[in-house]
């Protein structure tokens, strides 16, 4: 009978243990003495990834804040904020998404913060040279599916080819990736011939991959934006994260990274 | 004619055992448990091979182990009747009679099935599985199983011991009469020595791996080669015809003569049981004194000395087997031809029906 | 405590376990039928790339299933009835796929039979393509979908009566046969309860599938893909397919337990103790 009760006592402690997690954290990042952790939630385009990663503790340090980063497609980012999630920032590789959750009242005015260029990825060991060379049958092509910005970017872009080449680059394409990081995976893996990502990601991976610019008239503005989420936990510090990426660390860390800054 | 020799030491159970059964006889190998009596039938069927041995069948060598020779189980023609019968349960009883019957056309399979079924008197239950099956009814599905590929060789391992008392004496005689209609050579393990003295022609007596005595029933009985022998060898065993007697109490009247008295009840065809070792001895010439109601009259055959025990093989009636202590021996001057009178108790005497 | 305090104690607990368990299992299944009306899902199923995803996941799932089959019965047969050295390595290694997620399973693949893995140079001289095909999808569901039918076809030989295949053999049946006509049917209840397992984990996987064979419309997306590209931008339809995908796990679920006889409804192998009697 004590030991029943004792077994339960303990599960229940587990328990409390466990999903009193989330509300205190004690000493991980930074400040440990005198002021509560604050935390700050950023869900943010996975094109970011390596950037955000740098500049995320230097953030954190400065305005005594941990960040949490939620990297993603920024398709599936704005979906969990349709249904509820509430994160602090949202930072999405274009402007539509933003705009839609603006119009929707569920985050607040976006500002756009960084363009990217979109690019074709080939191995470095590539003979591809050029979006041409993509017509060639047997040739396989990763690009990103419809309703992640990538997937937009690479149809918009292919779109403005001659329909015919644009029919045969379209038939060679034998994945539809949900984020950019397949696509990448999947050129580096040699399972896709090429892939259409943006030159971050080709910076990212050191060498493996190389970045085919496309011709003026095809490519597609890519620009970024982000905005401070409707009822979020952490008001101050989410705006002052949405400023540091326009001026601060994180502005600089993208910029490293090869995003370019926003004409203003 | 079945040969089988072995050799082998599994753990701490060492096995040197040499055995030959003729057509048409049945050698049961009575011992303890743990004695090695199933394994002598897995070697002699396959399922195990000694370090050394030699199994040989109507002239077919199964097993040798110095030529190299391994025969594998499908291969032998052996029938082999398991402890718990061993029937496939996913299977009706046709089915599982019919099982060994490989090759043969569907409608055929049935029909034979059925027939063996038939035989033993299982007929009406042919789509039953084995598990709505009472235990002599899946005693002899066993038997019928057994006998589908005509066998040369019978192996049974404790056939009767699954069953309960009642069950056993109909499912013996089942058995007998199998053992008598299939001429081929028989090999029976049992840990009860009454079972294997009424089911075998011989019987070995094995402990320990090894073959301590082989002989007939009354052989065994009466001329126990060791102790543990004259232990194992138990009760003496009489057929009669029982009626109801006086006193509640039952009177078997002997096959051959005589007359016994028992406290068990029973009508009808019994075997009467009684321990050599409760039965005393007297002179023929004194008068019935003492409480023991059974007395017969027999004539001393053998006279074996176990330890500080004698056995006494008795010719009466029927065959007996008497154990008094050595000094009682002497002082009744008893050897071969003498004339005695073994006495022993109503309430001593077990009756089970045939 | 007194008298029947103590007595109603223990089993309330249970009880109160029972239905804590099956809450938080079924009400997430549940809400998938009840959260937009019948109507709308069946409507979002019509689209083309939603049956494309359905015959895709069942083709898929059924060659996986078959050579999971062929192949793992008579391996589990192999290690349940004999032992021999390294049996418990040889075992852990079939179980090994169970603990890894799914994502590792994918880097695996990829690592082994990827255009860059260790035997990709082997199998592309073969003339055979894995990623980014339908075969690749197939080698992903077998792989990670084998050790759950594996393990329980072991356990389920493995508890079978040695004794019915002893007799099996002195009715002059050879061991293959024994295989066949004994072994088979006795451990079938455990054969489908693997069976169904895999099924259910070959059905629903996702990650390995993504990263191994990419995920394309008709060729190698199959459903769960199809719900994950559907659901930030077209939530009726990821609702719909994942219903679909309920009901086909569940019908087939159910028809491998029908299969088995009604020993498999229990879930555990009453055959082998019946069998002893």
């Amino acid at each position: 009978m004590t030991r029943i009760l004792a077994v339960a006592l303990a599960l229940a402690a587990l328990l409390a243990v466990a999903c009193g997690d989330d509300d205190d954290e004690g000493g991980s990042n930074g400040s440990g003495e005198g002021g509560e952790e604050q935390r700050l939630i950023v869900s943010a385009a996975a094109s970011m990834t390596e950037a955000l990663e740098a500049c995320a503790s230097d953030f954190g340090e400065a305005e005594e804040t941990e960040v949490r980063l939620n990297l993603a497609g920024s398709d599936e980012l704005a979906a969990q904020i349709r249904q509820g999630v509430e994160p602090d920032v949202f930072a999405a590789a274009n402007t539509r998404l933003p705009d839609e959750l603006h119009d929707e009242d569920l985050v607040a005015q976006p500002v756009e913060f960084a363009t990217n260029e979109f690019v074709l990825a080939v191995p470095a060991d590539s003979e591809i040279k050029s979006v041409d060379d993509l017509r060639e049958s047997g040739i396989k092509i990763a690009i990103g599916s419809e309703s992640v910005p990538i997937g937009s970017y690479t149809r918009e872009a292919l779109a403005k080819l001659p329909p015919a080449q644009e029919q045969a680059i379209l038939d060679n394409v034998r994945s539809n990736e949900p984020d950019v990081k397949g696509i990448v995976g999947k050129v580096s893996q040699g399972a896709a011939d090429a892939g259409f990502v943006y030159v971050t990601d080709v910076n990212a991976t050191d060498g493996a991959l190389k970045a085919i610019k496309l011709p003026a008239a095809v490519e597609p503005e890519v620009t970024y934006a982000a905005s401070t989420v409707n009822g979020a936990e952490n008001p101050q510090d989410a705006q002052a994260f949405v400023d540091g990426l326009t001026n601060g660390p994180c502005a600089q860390a993208l910029a490293d990274a090869g995003f370019g800054s926003v004409q203003q | 004619m079945l040969r089988v020799e072995a050799t082998s030491r599994v753990g701490p159970l060492g096995l040197d055992v040499a055995l030959a059964v003729g057509a048409g006889e049945c050698l049961a190998l009575a011992g303890p448990s743990g004695a090695g009596k199933t394994t002598i039938l897995r070697v002699a069927a396959g399922l195990l091979r000694p370090a050394r041995g030699l199994v040989e069948a109507d002239g077919e060598t199964w097993l040798d182990t110095e030529r190299g020779i391994d025969v594998p189980p499908e291969r032998r023609s052996c029938g082999y009747v398991f402890q718990d019968y061993a029937l496939f349960p996913h299977l009706s009883a046709w089915q599982n009679v019919a099982y060994p019957l490989i090759g043969v056309p569907r409608r055929e399979r049935r029909a034979r099935a059925q027939e063996l079924l038939e035989r033993f008197g299982l007929g009406a239950h042919a789509d039953a599985r084995p598990q709505t099956l009472s235990g002599g009814e899946r005693q002899r599905v066993a038997l019928a199983r057994m006998l589908a590929r005509s066998p040369g060789v019978l192996l049974l391992d404790e056939p009767l011991s699954a069953l309960d008392a009642r069950t056993r004496a109909g499912a013996a005689r089942a058995l007998s009469a199998v053992l008598n209609d299939v001429r081929v050579p028989a090999l029976l393990v049992t840990h009860d020595f009454a079972e294997a003295a009424q089911l075998g022609d011989r019987v070995g007596v094995i402990d320990a791996g090894h073959i301590v005595q082989e002989g007939t029933p009354t052989e065994l009985a009466a001329a126990p080669r060791s102790a543990f022998v004259a232990d194992f060898t138990g009760a003496v065993v009489l057929s009669g015809t029982a009626r109801s007697g006086h006193d509640g109490l039952t009177l078997v009247d002997l096959d051959g003569g005589g007359e016994i008295t028992s406290t068990d009840q029973a009508r009808g065809r019994v075997a009467a049981s009684v321990f050599p070792w409760e039965i005393a001895i007297e002179p023929v010439a004194e008068a019935p004194h003492g409480s023991a109601q059974n007395r017969v009259l027999a004539e001393v055959l053998t006279v074996t000395a176990v330890g500080n025990r004698v056995r006494l093989g008795l010719a009466g009636p029927q065959p007996l087997a008497a154990e008094i202590t050595l000094a009682s021996a002497r002082a009744l001057d008893l050897h071969t031809g003498s004339r005695v009178a073994a006495t022993w108790k109503a309430a001593a005497t077990r009756l089970v029906a045939l | 405590m007194r008298g029947w305090r103590r007595f109603l104690w223990f089993p309330a607990l249970l009880a109160a376990c029972l239905a804590a368990a099956l809450l938080f299992l079924t009400l997430p299944v549940v809400a998938i039928f009840v959260d937009r009306s019948p109507a709308e899902l069946i409507d979002s199923l019509g689209e083309p790339g939603a049956l494309d995803a359905l015959w895709l996941s069942l083709r898929t799932t059924a060659i996986a299933i078959a050579i999971i089959l062929v192949i793992g019965t008579p391996a589990a047969y192999l290690v349940a009835t004999r032992s021999f050295r390294g049996r418990a390595l040889v075992i852990t290694l079939i179980e090994l796929p169970l603990v890894l997620p799914p994502a590792v399973a994918g880097i695996a693949l990829l690592a082994a039979v990827g255009p860059t893995g260790i035997l990709g140079g082997t199998i592309e001289a073969l003339g055979i393509e894995l990623s980014l095909t339908t075969a690749g999808v197939v080698v992903a569901l077998t792989f990670v979908a084998s050790p759950f039918y594996v393990r329980q076809a072991i356990a389920a030989f493995a508890a079978v009566d040695r004794r019915l295949l002893d007799a099996s053999r002195t009715l002059g049946a050879s061991e293959a046969r024994g295989f066949l006509r004994v072994m088979i049917p006795s451990a079938l209840p455990g054969l489908a309860a693997g069976t169904a397992l895999a099924l259910g984990r070959a059905l629903g996987e996702f990650g390995a599938t993504l990263m191994f064979a990419g995920s394309f419309q008709g060729i190698t997306q199959t459903i769960p893909l199809a719900i994950y590209d559907r659901f930030s931008t077209e939530f009726e339809s990821a609702l719909a397919l994942s219903a679909v995908l309920v009901a086909v796990s569940g019908a087939l679920l159910l028809t491998v337990k029908l299969v088995a006889g009604a020993e498999a409804m229990g879930g555990w192998d009453a055959a082998d103790t019946r069998a002893a009697r």
